[in-house]
């Protein structure tokens, strides 16, 4: 089975978030890129199928700009994937989700891949369009939310469960798929040592795209205010508590349900 | 930006128009500012539907009953269709795992700009502006939509939904549309019914109930599963919790469990550790229930109530079921 | 060294130890505190990971490590716990001597099978009565036909009642002192070899430590490393080596004081404000956050020096000593920065200034540390 799966590299989960000069975007400056997220199960997903179907191949992919997309490519190489091609593109166009499908659907086409793997949506921007837009581009069929994701090789065809607001579907797909992973079966695993020395030296296809015409531009990026501290609820008894709280989140904070 | 006109695209649940359909129609009626509001829906049962969206005031409902639109990559040509069609430059629809999946396609096909989990949408000076929420709830971010198309997928409970109007729709059925083939093999196999006892999962609810060491026990952490019930909520656990073993670790909200935003997180019997607060200090709006008036919670919580929770929480059960009918 | 920053290798190898330290040992690292429990699963994860025997080349199935990236991952071992740091590194001790002094046949020999499983090795140096007086030890070999016999008894040995090698050293004739210091490979299976009961020590309790007996051990002559009489070099070129790592270890410890004083400042209110804005408090966290630099930037040096194909006796000393007067110090000022919290099992900096203290003891306590600075500086003036 020929897996491709793609990556994006995303600031790490403990990065102080610091609004750029302009304020229209984060900055970047001392800020670590990683994989992360659901980018990371679908790693291990790809890892997991590729070993249970003897002859697969994992083919990771990434679009952004370097170091850090090289970078996010090394880690999935040293986790396990067999060849990974970096889709070198300037930081604005990749951060346009389907101007990075765009970009990376040409170099998924020789030869074509039996599952081509996504997170569901990627950790900074959570757009989760990356994988259905390349579905479009591609021709085949498309599918996010997916959890338990297996090759039925009795049936010669991938089935997956969606959990959604009305129920749980089960699905049956007997051709290529594009896959937003929403969880794979086990935690992610841990590069050992020696495979990440290994993957420093380990070769990377590269193709310079040239970016499609973006659609969207992020005008304002903001930090929300700092908490300061509970209103706290005067109450006479537990019933008293329970009314001023409802009254509270119905009216004032326009939460209830 | 041509001002074209706004298409909804109403999502089916069971024969009927999604309840969340109508944040989308209230969000199209504000961006149409008056004009006739067209809206699509695909899928068997699709014509009953219809009648439904006219009470909201849609003019216009474009629908197909082609078998096959719960797969994204088919409902996606339905749209585009009907788009055109109505001479739509934006797309409006409610984000649900199925509306989410379709947006990218339908932005490459219709070849339009596309924004999703949106909670603000502007249009100026013919300019449309969309605002949502970035790095977890962290951050929000405006981006700005160019080009003559747009297709925006709101996020779910964020807008006030479409008061009733007296109106109805005038209904067009759309001819069938060639769907190529690769995009019609997957099958949907099975559809189970979420059952009453369990709630949405913790990565996508809007609300969120957590128990942590302070329930005692773990028979008593039913008073949070049935508080998280009356709110429709997720349930959620500190890592106090997990780790006695009263709930298994897919419950665990926290930094090494998972991070959660919701629009609302109630927080029951959790001092506040920060590896807690790191999971789920991006929520909306958080109340935290504590007999301890010092507990770090408080500091990042934007209502309190310091008490006994075995007193606050069925008290605060019983008058949310109350007010939402629940009886 | 002109350049401080790290290469993207030595990044992912950090990020790989820092992971590991922070989710598989940070959450037992209390409880194997105090119930003193030898946490055979996680040391099983760090050999899984290849964080174990990382001086051994990799062509004997090691990790292959120059003293530098050895020292980077130590440190972050250590910011989780610095007892499971000590047993996971003791197999780097016990193994310098096989490739310092072994035979390329006897490297293979010893190092390819312990490396391709999970094993435990210990450094078997310290007696009763010879700890930093090495050179006194009195565990003899005498010589058999092709072979020696072992008696004697080491002490304070880490990794011992887990260990299935040991290298250790003994003499073939105590009036020759240091000359007659010879090193062996012994494995535990050989009869004779009787490891001792644990410890209860101070700190470091997730480590475990023992005496180990030898009674009337047959050592085959191939199983010697170099010549007799080489030994007590072997033993100190090994130190030479594995002294860096050390100071490593201490600055682990030191920048989790650091890091637990500096958050507990900005939260603890007296008299008004955070405690960090109190003068004396500030002045102690300055002084902290100087000592912990100061010690990694020496190790730092230290390591490259080595790494750089020179002894680096000196620069090692200074990296370990400075270090681990540094951890205790830190830890200590941590301790107090808590108050009456610090002082309390449930808060987590006593562990701290119990684990900073071995630090100055064990690996060359720091008064002999302090003899060879001066001896190497003298050097340069003589």
């Amino acid at each position: 089975m020929q897996i491709v799966v793609c990556v994006k590299p995303v600031p790490e989960a403990e990065t102080r978030l610091r609004v750029a000069t302009g304020g229209a975007t984060f900055d970047p400056e001392g800020v670590k890129f990683v994989l992360a997220g659901y980018d990371e199960s679908a790693v291990e997903q790809a890892l997991l199928l590729k070993e249970s179907v003897p002859g697969s191949s994992v083919h990771v992919v990434s679009a952004g700009p370097g170091p850090r997309t090289e970078e996010v490519l090394r880690s999935a190489i040293a986790l396990g994937c067999d060849r990974a091609t970096w889709v070198e593109l300037p930081g604005e166009a990749a951060s346009d989700p389907i101007a990075a499908a765009r970009a990376v659907a040409p170099a998924l086409e020789n030869p074509p891949p039996d599952l081509v793997l996504c997170g569901k949506q990627a950790g900074d921007d959570e757009a989760g369009l990356f994988f259905s837009a390349l579905g479009e581009l591609l021709g085949v069929p498309s599918f996010g939310f997916v959890v338990d994701l297996r090759w039925d090789a009795a049936r010669t065809a991938f089935t997956f469960q969606r959990p959604t607001e009305a129920g749980a579907e089960r699905w049956e797909a007997p051709g290529t798929v594009v896959v937003g992973l929403q969880q794979a079966w086990n935690d992610p695993r841990t590069a050992k040592l020696p495979n990440i020395l290994k993957s420093r030296r380990a070769p990377i296809a590269k193709v310079v795209a040239t970016p499609a015409p973006a659609t969207n531009r992020s005008e304002a990026f903001a930090l929300p205010p700092p908490r300061t501290g509970a209103r706290m609820i005067d109450y006479k008894t537990p019933e008293d508590a329970a009314q001023q709280l409802v009254r509270i989140l119905r009216e004032d904070a326009k939460v209830f349900p | 930006m041509s001002a074209g006109g706004v298409l909804v695209v109403a999502e089916l649940r069971d024969g009927h128009a999604a309840p969340a359909t109508r944040e989308a129609i209230a969000v199209a009626r504000e961006l149409s500012g008056g004009e006739p509001l067209s809206a699509v829906v695909l899928g068997t049962g699709s014509a009953a539907a219809a009648t439904e969206l006219g009470r909201f005031g849609v003019t216009r409902v474009l629908l197909s009953e082609a078998a096959g639109a719960e797969s994204p990559a088919s409902a996606a040509v339905g749209i585009a269709q009907a788009a055109e069609r109505a001479g739509a430059s934006t797309v409006l629809l409610v984000g649900s795992s199925w509306g989410r999946d379709l947006v990218g396609r339908l932005a490459v096909r219709w070849n339009a700009a596309a924004a999703t989990g949106v909670t603000e949408v502007t249009r100026s000076d013919g300019v449309l502006r969309v605002r949502r929420p970035v790095f977890g709830g962290r951050a929000t971010e405006t981006r700005r939509l160019d080009g003559a198309r747009a297709v925006i997928a709101l996020r779910p409970h964020a807008f006030a939904p479409a008061s009733e109007s007296v109106g109805t729709a005038a209904v067009e059925p759309l001819p069938d549309v060639e769907v190529p083939a690769p995009l019609r093999t997957p099958k949907r196999v099975a559809l189970e019914a979420a059952s009453a006892g369990s709630g949405p999962s913790l990565a996508d609810a809007s609300i969120v109930v957590s128990g942590g060491r302070g329930v005692r026990t773990p028979e008593n952490f039913r008073l949070i599963e049935e508080l998280a019930a009356s709110l429709g909520a997720a349930v959620g656990a500190s890592r106090a919790v997990t780790d006695a073993g009263w709930r298994p670790t897919s419950f665990q909200v926290g930094q090494t469990g998972r991070a959660v935003s919701p629009q609302l997180y109630v927080a029951v019997g959790i001092s506040g550790a920060i590896q807690h607060i790191v999971g789920m200090v991006s929520s909306r709006v958080i109340v935290a229930i504590n007999s301890d008036a010092s507990a770090p919670i408080f500091k990042v919580a934007d209502y309190g109530v310091v008490g006994d929770l075995f007193q606050i929480v069925p008290a605060l059960t019983q008058e949310i079921r109350r007010v939402r009918g629940l009886g | 060294m002109v350049d401080f920053s790290l290469t993207p290798e030595q990044e992912s190898l950090r990020d790989l130890a820092r992971k590991f330290a922070r989710t598989e040992m940070a959450p037992h690292a209390a409880e194997c505190d105090k119930t003193a429990r030898f946490p055979e699963e996680i040391y099983r994860k760090a050999y899984e990971l290849g964080l174990m025997n990382l001086n051994v080349p990799s062509e004997y199935g090691g990790s292959g490590l120059g003293v530098f990236e050895q020292c980077l991952l130590v440190e972050e071992l250590a910011y989780a716990c610095g007892g499971m740091t000590t047993s996971i590194i003791a197999n780097c001790l016990a193994l310098e001597p096989i490739l310092l002094g072994g035979t390329p046949e006897q490297r293979q020999r010893f190092l390819a099978p312990f490396c391709a499983e999970y094993h435990l090795a210990s450094f078997c140096l310290t007696e009763p009565t010879g700890g930093s007086d090495a050179a006194a030890l009195r565990t003899r070999a005498r010589r058999d036909g092709d072979h020696y016999v072992l008696d004697g008894e080491k002490c304070f040995i880490t990794n011992a009642p887990h260990a299935s090698l040991y290298t250790v050293f003994a003499t073939v004739d105590p009036e020759k002192r240091t000359k007659g210091i010879t090193a062996f490979v012994v494995p535990r299976s050989a009869r004779g070899v009787a490891p001792g009961r644990d410890e209860e020590k101070m700190g470091h309790r997730a480590s475990s430590t023992s005496t180990v007996r030898f009674e009337g051990v047959e050592v085959p002559e191939a199983d010697r490393l170099g010549a007799e009489g080489e030994g007590f070099a072997i033993a100190m070129r090994t130190l030479d080596q594995t002294r860096t790592p050390i100071g490593a270890l201490a600055t682990g410890i030191a920048q989790a004081a650091l890091d637990h004083a500096a958050a507990y400042s900005l939260k603890r209110v007296t008299f008004g404000k955070p405690i960090a804005e109190h003068e004396a408090i500030q002045i102690k966290l300055a002084n902290m956050a100087q000592a912990v630099r100061a010690a990694r930037l020496l190790t730092w040096n230290a390591a490259w020096t080595i790494d750089g194909g020179r002894k680096g006796t000196l620069e090692s000393s200074i990296a370990k000593c400075f270090a681990s007067d540094a951890a205790l110090h830190v830890a200590d000022e941590a301790i107090q920065t808590f108050g009456g919290y610090g002082y309390m099992k449930e808060y987590p900096v006593e562990k701290l200034l119990r684990d900073a203290k071995l630090t100055q003891i064990y690996e060359g306590a720091n008064e002999i540390q302090r003899t060879v600075i001066a001896r190497e500086l003298l050097r340069e003036y003589a």
